[in-house]
């Protein structure tokens, strides 16, 4: 028994109820504020209105509004924003290791989570910043963040800067997933998976198992990703392109357009606001082109999970508590090891299994029989 | 052809899709009483606690009656009759059939004591929808009940009522709990691992008699009254074969229908019996049915096979098994002497056994984690692991292979399927090893 899975369709907020609906709804409205609502602060003017009084400057820098009257007000968005979501993996991620703290790879896993987006989600780029250095939220590469590479950013990253976000872009986490699975990236370390496997985890078990849903994610997942490498393509055609050149308003429009859609809409106001009634992991699933890209890296890779041959009881644990909306037991009922693009290898599955039949193994496969040979015993 | 299978939990609905990917053009009948879909009946306690719903525990899609063209019958089937081969059922209608399958299960086995059922409610089972739905509407917060059997049913609705916040007294009568797969070191560790949990937890505890008195139900046990709420049976379960007593098809004494090694009937050609409702033989020889899920599984593929007409002999093969008691998972593989009749197995001997028996077992200090390896004759027949998750396939390879303890020992890490990150497994200096089985 999983005593913190209990009562998971007793309580009214884990089950599409009203208090689900009303969450669901708080949390758009607060992305939709967030993402379009008007920003009258100029940091900039203000640091250097305050260059001489040093107190204040270190409250500006540190995101701080100052009004005229002399009143300290509201922060800079970004940072509220930062700490809010710091907060909400902390408390969240409190709660799943009340549930879950009983594994060591949950602990190991959630502790990750949470010091990663309180030092390079939130810390290191306020220390940066306040030190008057370019901020990178260095755990976020491309294409989740798809202007990592855009004119406004290349033009002021360091070399050194640069080289860790392209070589762990390009190299160091496809090699990385390719030996340890998409989970390296999903459910260690991305700032997306972390609030979905903490703040989000009530609500796990919402994803839909349907086969039309699986469907649906195939062509969403990889659309975005082609959408965000057809980007990439265009900001370097911009950047070569002689001025006057067409491509150059196309590549303003389309880079307005996916933001938009992708970055604002989709992986926040979505992402997040649906966590209440439609699962998790619905950016991750159906939108993120990191999660399909690494995925792509994962077929191929060595990471799966290990079915116990014959075990399977079928009491539907796995399939209901994955996020990803991967049918487990169907796996498991047949004896197959399962190794799909989506899972991102947070072994929830394998945690609720009451029989102990599924495993996340990184090994190289053992090959086709494995699993296949009958044991005639003499006794 | 017409095969109607009566049933649709795993051994019948496992054979009506191996009689469906066989034979595309016959007409496939499923009669079901409890839901329209398979479900998993050994998930009853996780909807009782609200961990999953009913249709999360149904093992196929919805679609699978449409996409394998069985035709759905929601009725309860009331009598068999093999010479006209008809089926009559509950509403009235009958059924014709060419082959039948009756996968018809088990139900709970009544408590013996007298004016137990004479009275509506506060007797208990936890088997069927209809046994979770009895207990889910009497059972409140603060009520006090009891779990008569020291089973894997019975831990499971101790464990569920617990946490629903019922003070549970679990009465098991044997000298430890579960001693048909754990010894007597095994069993205290899960004792008390439930007694931690804060359950009453009460080993050798026979019930002498039940009175209903004020509302309560009054258990007589040795030297002592309990007075509970109510009472949840949980001494094992029958075959579900009461409606065939007089068809003519032949049951064993304890109600399952006897099958020849295809799991035909022995005494109606053209019905065939799979799941806990067959009378299989087992690896020792003996008539008995096999209520377990995963045999059900394969009876029910084995069933299949012969009512397509193939030489079919069913045959279980080795024996292993998990459980999880509260907290505790729980693995077997091979050969686990049945440690309750220990006067049996002292000294070197197990019963009808010669030979040399060995037992090694550690338990790891202050944890709920042993381990305990059979040895006969120098090698390794059996393996009992409690609190850590192991790969039974390997054990039953290094069997097979006759593999020596010492090279067991010295390879157990590789039959470990723990999550990662887990201490991996030592040799204690408190380990032994001593004669007898």
């Amino acid at each position: 028994m999983q005593a913190g899975l209990l009562d998971t369709h007793h309580n009214a907020v884990s089950t599409r109820r009203s208090p689900a609906w009303v969450v669901t709804g708080l949390l758009v409205a607060f992305y939709l504020l967030l993402y379009f609502g008007k920003e009258d602060y100029n940091a900039t003017d203000a640091a250097v209105r305050y260059a001489r009084d040093p107190l204040n400057l270190m409250l500006v820098k540190l995101g701080w509004k100052l009004n005229d009257n002399g009143s300290l007000w509201v922060f800079n968005k970004w940072y509220l924003y930062a700490g809010l979501y710091t907060l909400g993996m902390a408390v969240g991620g409190y709660f799943m290791l009340r549930k879950h703290g009983n594994s060591t790879y949950h602990r190991y896993r959630t502790y990750s989570l949470v010091a990663v987006q309180a030092v390079l989600g939130l810390m290191l780029p306020l220390v940066l910043d306040f030190l008057g250095r370019p901020a990178w939220y260095f755990s976020y590469f491309f294409p989740l963040k798809y202007d990592l590479f855009f004119p406004y950013n290349m033009d002021h990253m360091q070399p050194t800067v640069m080289a860790w976000f392209i070589v762990m872009t390009f190299v160091g986490l496809p090699l990385l997933v390719y030996f340890k699975g998409k989970r390296v990236y999903c459910s260690w370390i991305c700032g997306c998976g972390g609030l979905a496997e903490t703040f989000g985890d009530p609500w796990r078990h919402l994803s839909s198992k349907s086969p039309r849903a699986w469907r649906i994610e195939q062509v969403s997942i990889h659309s975005v990703l082609f959408a965000a490498f057809a980007m990439l393509g265009l900001v370097i055609g911009d950047g070569l392109a002689p001025e006057g050149h067409a491509i150059h308003n196309f590549a303003n429009s389309y880079k307005g357009m996916y933001s938009l859609a992708i970055g604002s809409i989709f992986s926040g106001v979505l992402g997040t606001g649906l966590y209440p009634v439609g699962g998790t992991r619905v950016w991750c699933r159906f939108g993120c082109p990191m999660a399909a890209m690494l995925g792509l890296v994962q077929k191929f890779g060595r990471f799966r999970i290990a079915v116990k041959k014959d075990m399977c009881i079928s009491c539907g644990n796995c399939s209901t508590y994955c996020e990803m909306g991967i049918d487990v037991r169907s796996y498991a009922m047949r004896n197959q090891d399962i190794k799909r693009a989506s899972c991102v290898g947070c072994g929830m599955c394998a945690h609720v299994c009451p029989r102990g039949v599924l495993q996340l193994v990184a090994k190289r496969d053992a090959g086709p029989g494995q699993h296949t040979q009958e044991w005639t015993v003499d006794l | 052809m017409h095969f109607v299978v009566v049933g649709n939990s795993i051994a019948g609905i496992e054979a009506a899709i191996a009689l469906r990917n066989r034979d595309a053009h016959a007409r496939i009948t499923v009669v079901s009483y409890e839901h329209d879909h398979p479900f998993a009946r050994v998930s009853l306690m996780y909807i009782f606690c609200g961990q999953l719903r009913l249709e999360d525990t149904e093992f196929y899609d919805r679609d699978l009656y449409a996409r394998m063209r069985f035709d759905r019958v929601r009725d309860l089937v009331v009598g068999v009759d093999p010479a006209a081969k008809t089926l009559s059922l509950k509403s009235g209608a009958t059924l014709g059939y060419d082959r039948l399958l009756l996968a018809v299960g088990s139900t709970a086995r009544r408590l013996p004591w007298a004016g137990a059922y004479d009275a509506p409610g506060g007797v208990h089972h936890f088997v069927t929808l209809p046994d979770l739905e009895g207990v889910n509407a009497v059972a409140k917060p603060g009520m006090s009940c009891a779990v008569v059997g020291g089973g894997l049913i019975g831990v499971e609705s101790a464990e569920v009522l617990h946490l629903r916040g019922l003070k549970v007294h679990f009465l098991v009568r044997e000298p430890w709990y579960f001693p048909v797969a754990l010894d007597k070191a095994e069993a205290e560790v899960v004792a008390e691992h439930i007694r931690h949990h804060g359950l009453d937890c009460r080993t050798g505890t026979p019930v002498d008699g039940f009175e209903r008195r004020d509302g309560k139900i009054v258990l007589r046990l040795p030297g002592e009254e309990l007075p509970v709420d109510f009472v949840v049976g949980a001494i094992g379960v029958v075959p579900n074969t009461g409606f065939l007593v007089d068809s003519g098809i032949a049951l064993a004494p304890g109600g399952a229908i006897e099958t020849r090694d295809n799991l035909e009937s022995t005494s109606a050609p053209g019905v065939f019996a799979a799941g806990d409702c067959a009378q299989v033989t087992w690896p020792d020889g003996s008539r008995r049915p096999e209520q377990i899920w995963y045999t059900s599984r394969d009876q029910g593929r084995a069933a299949a096979r012969a009512m397509l007409g193939d030489d079919v002999k069913y045959r279980r093969g080795t024996w292993y098994n998990s459980a999880k008691f509260f907290d505790i998972e729980y693995t077997t593989a091979g050969f686990i002497p049945f440690a309750a009749k220990p006067h049996k197995h002292q000294g070197v001997g197990a019963p009808g056994e010669e030979g040399h028996w060995q037992t090694w077992y550690q338990q790891l200090p202050g944890k709920a984690v042993t381990q305990r390896i059979v040895v006969k004759d120098g090698r390794v027949v059996g393996f009992n692991g409690l609190g850590t998750r192991w790969d039974h396939q390997v054990f039953m390879r290094w069997i097979h292979e006759r593999r020596s303890l010492d090279y067991v020992l010295a390879h157990m890490n590789e039959a470990r399927f723990d999550e990662e990150f887990m201490e991996p497994f030592r040799v204690l200096p408190t380990a032994t090893l001593v004669d007898g089985a």
